[in-house]
């Protein structure tokens, strides 16, 4: 009987620990993942009634205050009671290109075709929903419908506008940001659809929003992370020296630098300015997968990016255990299975340029409510820490070289110092052979200025380099971001 | 004074509504602006009671002191009071929903309900003075979340729930007098295991399918799902055959009958009861034998049975899948966790409101997933409250088992606390996406008459055991020949 007594208590113990261990899983997945649940497009509860609302959309406005989703109402006949009744639908920024530049920023809100953007992730402000309890009932008792806040974004509607001319007919994606606070200017998703006339035939991958969705090997632009990796993990690693000769036998892997240019005798900051793979190729390996991987993660690799503001989908670098030394070569120079998001890249570059620190991307500025009075204003967090300061200041000056004159020239512009990296990564495609994706990140390294960009073009012919296709658009970008004040 | 107060109350509304104008009947006319209005007020009076009512049990738990017997705890009145009151104000905003008619029948209703559950609670004190009263007391704010949730979905619902409840009350009081006379020896063992198995084998013959399960049977007009009563069958034997430190051999019927009860409720396609039998043998079989071997080989057993299940069965796969990633198919797969997951983060920390809530969205949203259901209407913290209260029968379920003298009790008691809490803890775990779902209902919340009526069983058997405590304890050499019931009966001695 003592013994069933004791056994019995390992039993309380057991059990117990069983429901303790379901609470603390239903606060921490509540508490994380619980707004994002909510705003889930397949929620009928937040779905927008087009004939009888009961509560009216809030307007989605840029940081400037110019509007770019607002409720609009006409009269149409109901076609299921055959009389004309108001009609409440989304309407979008006026002008195509405005409306299109924006598509998957703001995304849409329609009763046939759900939500998406900011109008699906915020809708629990867009409807009143974060309203407190006697703005509730006021709004029930004195109002015939309710009415939804109104959102204010840290978009810039006219660095957007002229971020998507800039990408022209290109596919790809443009993410410009504020470093320090991590504020999001402007995030161009292309190809793009009209969000005013969703029942109009729109291409099967324009309604992607490729800046936080599209998963891109990231080419060169990845030799930022080995650095970093190579510079707090290894000794005199800024002294060594290495022999480029065009290609590197990394066990049975050839790898060569681009065109199989041999760069002679480099150091690390000859090879980040000219972006030699061979050196990087080798530092990976040197650095080793268990800290390649470490210092990786320090930059958000891997990690379920759970932000308050926006879904953004996981970085990939799969280096497992047992990783061969090809493989790791191979991640080494951004090829192989590592797969980033240009939000990320963006993420990555504005923590070079603010010190090692990582800050959360934000895209909600305001939250304003009936009586424009802030019910929410941004508050800007530090999402982690990526390296230490000396490390982050000389990828720093590796990148000012890049842009001076290294691979990234194109990026430059007049009066400004622009620090960045190039990256082409190479996709072969079964249809039309090796395909390029251009890569430029970077910033603009001045006191005055704190705005970071990440670009990628996709789908490029094989001759069109990340300095070639990317860098130019990126400088005439970040020119536009800094004559606007940012 | 307070029911009449009550009464009073319900007049001031009728003749509210005597001037309001009617907007017709009909459930599909959305709640009107008053009644949002009122319901979005009283979400605080609710959230305030739910929270005094589960911070006094919580506390009343921990303020027990050890070897304190339970008839000297309490009083407790003040908690079943404030429960009611929590039950009729729920009642008395229902009867204003949907149209602009107030219902006086439900108001009644709830007035009817409440003051039975005063009286149920005050008979029942005094006919076992040493029963763990405030367990009943969490089992009845469990019910009446039930009956409030359930009412609100539609009203035959929730008065069928309460009359499930009523039987329920029966088979509690049966089983507390059976667990108290009647031991389950030899003889009276193989008969259940008989019984158990007959009602195991109904389904497979007369079943129809429900939810991709073939659990239930229909005789003579009247439905029930056999797996619920076989789980006390099964504490029993456990209790039985296991008491004895008998070796292998000793207590192979009791493992044949385990095994035999967990195929015919695979061969039913019922997942959840095949895992709650296996962890109530597991448990039982551990406490009463510290059997390290037979566990893990048990345990061996299990995880190999669900490999093969997940190779074997679409629906375990399908199951799996949609706990991995209810988001990737949300349309069929993922569906009923996907939705359940929406509604759960609906409702903020003190809900939407009762009323307010879309729960017609989450499918099964009467019985498995009236979990997700409650979050939305009544909150996140009551959906933490109600995780607390099944701890707390967790941990008075454990108590009594280890104030009785004996081991057959105990384990009795333990059985019993384990197919309870495990049963919880599967379907709060399965909806909120911790743990694969698998479909059992939730105890005394889910509506359904054979889980209500079997829940309240174990927990008869629970406050059977509790009650034998005192007598041992003030004459034991007496009453325990006096409660032997059965022929081959030994003494127990320590």
């Amino acid at each position: 009987m003592d013994r069933l007594r004791q056994n019995l208590k390992k039993g309380l113990v057991v059990l117990l620990g069983a429901f303790v261990l379901l609470a603390a899983y239903y606060c921490y997945v509540l508490f994380f993942y619980g707004d994002r649940w909510f705003a889930n497009s397949y929620n009928p509860r937040v779905r927008l009634d087009a004939w009888e609302p009961k509560v009216i959309p809030g307007d989605i406005k840029d940081r400037k205050g110019q509007t770019l989703a607002t409720t609009a109402k006409e009269n149409r006949r109901n076609p299921d009671t055959n009389e004309k009744q108001v009609f409440y639908y989304r309407s979008y920024s006026e002008g195509k290109q405005r409306a299109k530049s924006l598509a998957h920023v703001v995304g849409y809100n329609d009763p046939q075709f759900g939500r998406s953007g900011v109008e699906a992730l915020q809708i629990r402000y867009l409807l009143g929903y974060n309203n407190p309890f006697y703005e509730r009932i006021y709004q029930k008792i004195f109002m015939t419908r309710e009415v939804g806040n109104t959102l204010y974004l840290t978009i810039d509607a006219d660095l957007q506008q002229y971020a998507d001319d800039i990408l022209g007919k290109h596919k790809g994606s443009v993410v410009v940001m504020d470093f320090r606070t991590g504020e999001i200017l402007a995030m161009v998703s292309h190809p793009t659809f009209n969000p005013n006339k969703l029942g109009e035939d729109i291409a099967g991958d324009a309604l992607v929003s490729r800046a936080t969705e599209g998963l891109y090997a990231p080419g060169s632009i990845f030799k930022i992370i080995v650095a970093a990796s190579a510079l707090e993990n290894l000794e005199n690693v800024l002294e060594e020296t290495f022999d480029c000769r065009g290609t590197i036998e990394i066990g049975t892997q050839n790898i060569s630098c681009y065109g199989g240019e041999a760069h002679g005798q480099v150091d690390l900051v000859q090879a980040m300015t000219l972006s030699c793979n061979g050196d990087f190729a080798r530092l990976g390996v040197e650095v080793g997968r268990a800290k390649l991987l470490k210092t990786g993660e320090a930059f958000g690799f891997n990690q379920d990016f759970i932000f308050p503001d926006l879904k953004l989908v996981a970085s990939r670098l799969p280096l497992k255990p047992g990783i061969s030394n090809e493989r790791l070569a191979l991640s080494s120079i951004g090829q192989g299975e590592v797969q980033v998001t240009p939000l990320h890249m963006a993420m990555v570059a504005s923590a070079v340029a603010n010190r090692g620190i990582m800050m959360e991307p934000k895209i909600v500025y305001q939250v304003v409510g009936r009586n424009d009075k802030a019910q929410k204003e941004i508050e800007p967090r530090v999402y982690r820490k990526t390296m230490s300061e000396e490390t982050s200041q000389i990828i720093h000056d590796m990148m000012k070289d890049v842009v001076t004159h290294g691979t990234g020239k194109a990026a430059g512009i007049k009066g400004k110092q622009v620090a960045g990296k190039t990256g082409t990564a190479e996709i072969m495609d079964e249809d039309s052979g090796t395909r390029n994706n251009a890569w430029f990140i970077g910033f603009v390294s001045d006191d005055k200025s704190n705005v970071s960009i990440a670009l990628v073009l996709e789908d490029m012919s094989p001759g069109q380099t990340g300095g070639k296709a990317a860098a130019p658009l990126a400088g005439r970008i970040l020119k536009k971001a800094v004559d606007l004040g940012y | 004074m307070r029911s009449i107060a009550f009464v009073y109350l319900s007049k001031y509304w009728v003749r509210i509504d005597i001037k309001g104008t009617n907007l017709g009947k009909g459930s599909g006319i959305m709640p009107d602006k008053n009644y949002e209005i009122l319901a979005l007020t009283m979400r605080y009076w609710f959230i305030g009671l739910i929270i005094f009512v589960v911070a006094r049990i919580i506390l009343e738990t921990m303020g027990t002191k050890k070897g304190q017997n339970y008839r000297n705890e309490g009083p407790f009145g003040h908690i079943i009071f404030f429960m009611v009151v929590f039950l009729i104000s729920a009642f008395a905003l229902l009867a204003y929903k949907g149209s602009g008619v107030y219902d006086i029948y439900t108001a009644i209703l709830g007035l009817v309900v409440g003051i039975s559950l005063i009286l149920q609670y005050n008979l029942f004190r005094l006919i076992f003075p040493y029963s763990d009263r405030l367990l009943l007391i969490v089992v009845d704010l469990l019910a009446i979340f039930g009956f409030i949730m359930l009412y609100r979905f539609s009203p035959e619902l929730g008065v069928n729930q309460i009359k499930h409840f009523a039987y329920g009350n029966l088979g509690m009081l049966f089983f507390i007098f059976f667990t108290k006379r009647i031991r389950v020896g030899r003889k009276l063992g193989y008969t259940i295991m008989m019984v158990g198995c007959i009602l195991l084998l109904l389904p497979i013959v007369l079943g129809k399918e429900v939810y991709g399960a073939r659990n239930w049977v229909s005789i003579m007009g009247l439905s029930f799902q056999p797996s619920e009563f076989v789980k006390i069958i099964l504490v029993f034997v456990f209790a039985s055959w296991f008491k004895h430190d008998g070796g292998f051999r000793e207590h192979l019927p009791a493992f044949i009958f385990a095994a035999i009860s967990v195929i015919l409720v695979v061969l039913q396609k019922d997942l959840g009861a095949a895992l709650l039998y296996f962890y109530v043998f597991l448990f039982v079989y551990y406490m009463a034998s510290s059997d390290w071997i037979i566990t893990t080989l048990a345990l061996g057993a299990a995880a190999l049975g669900s490999v093969i299940s997940y190779r074997l069965f679409s629906h375990v796969r399908i199951r799996i899948e949609a706990w991995k990633n209810p988001w990737r198919d949300i349309e069929n797969k993922g569906y009923q966790i996907a939705h359940s997951l929406i509604a759960i983060s609906s409702g903020g920390l003190i809900g939407t409101g009762l009323g307010l809530g879309s729960p017609q969205v989450v499918p099964a949203f009467k019985t498995d997933f009236i979990f997700a259901t409650l979050c939305e209407e009544f909150g996140i913290i009551t959906g933490l409250c109600i995780i607390g209260l099944y701890a707390i029968i967790v941990l008075r379920g454990v108590t009594i088992a280890m104030r009785s003298q004996e081991s057959y009790w105990s384990l009795l008691a333990f059985g019993a606390t384990v197919a309870l809490s495990m049963q919880a803890f599967t379907i709060i775990g399965g909806v909120i996406k911790m743990i694969p779902l698998t479909g059992v209902t939730m105890p005394f919340v889910s509506f359904g008459g054979s889980s209500m009526v079997s829940s309240l069983a174990l927990i008869g058997v629970l406050e059977g055991v509790a009650i034998t405590v005192p007598s041992l304890d003030e004459d034991m050499v007496d009453q325990t020949h006096e409660t032997d019931g059965e022929g081959d009966y030994e003494e127990w001695i320590d």
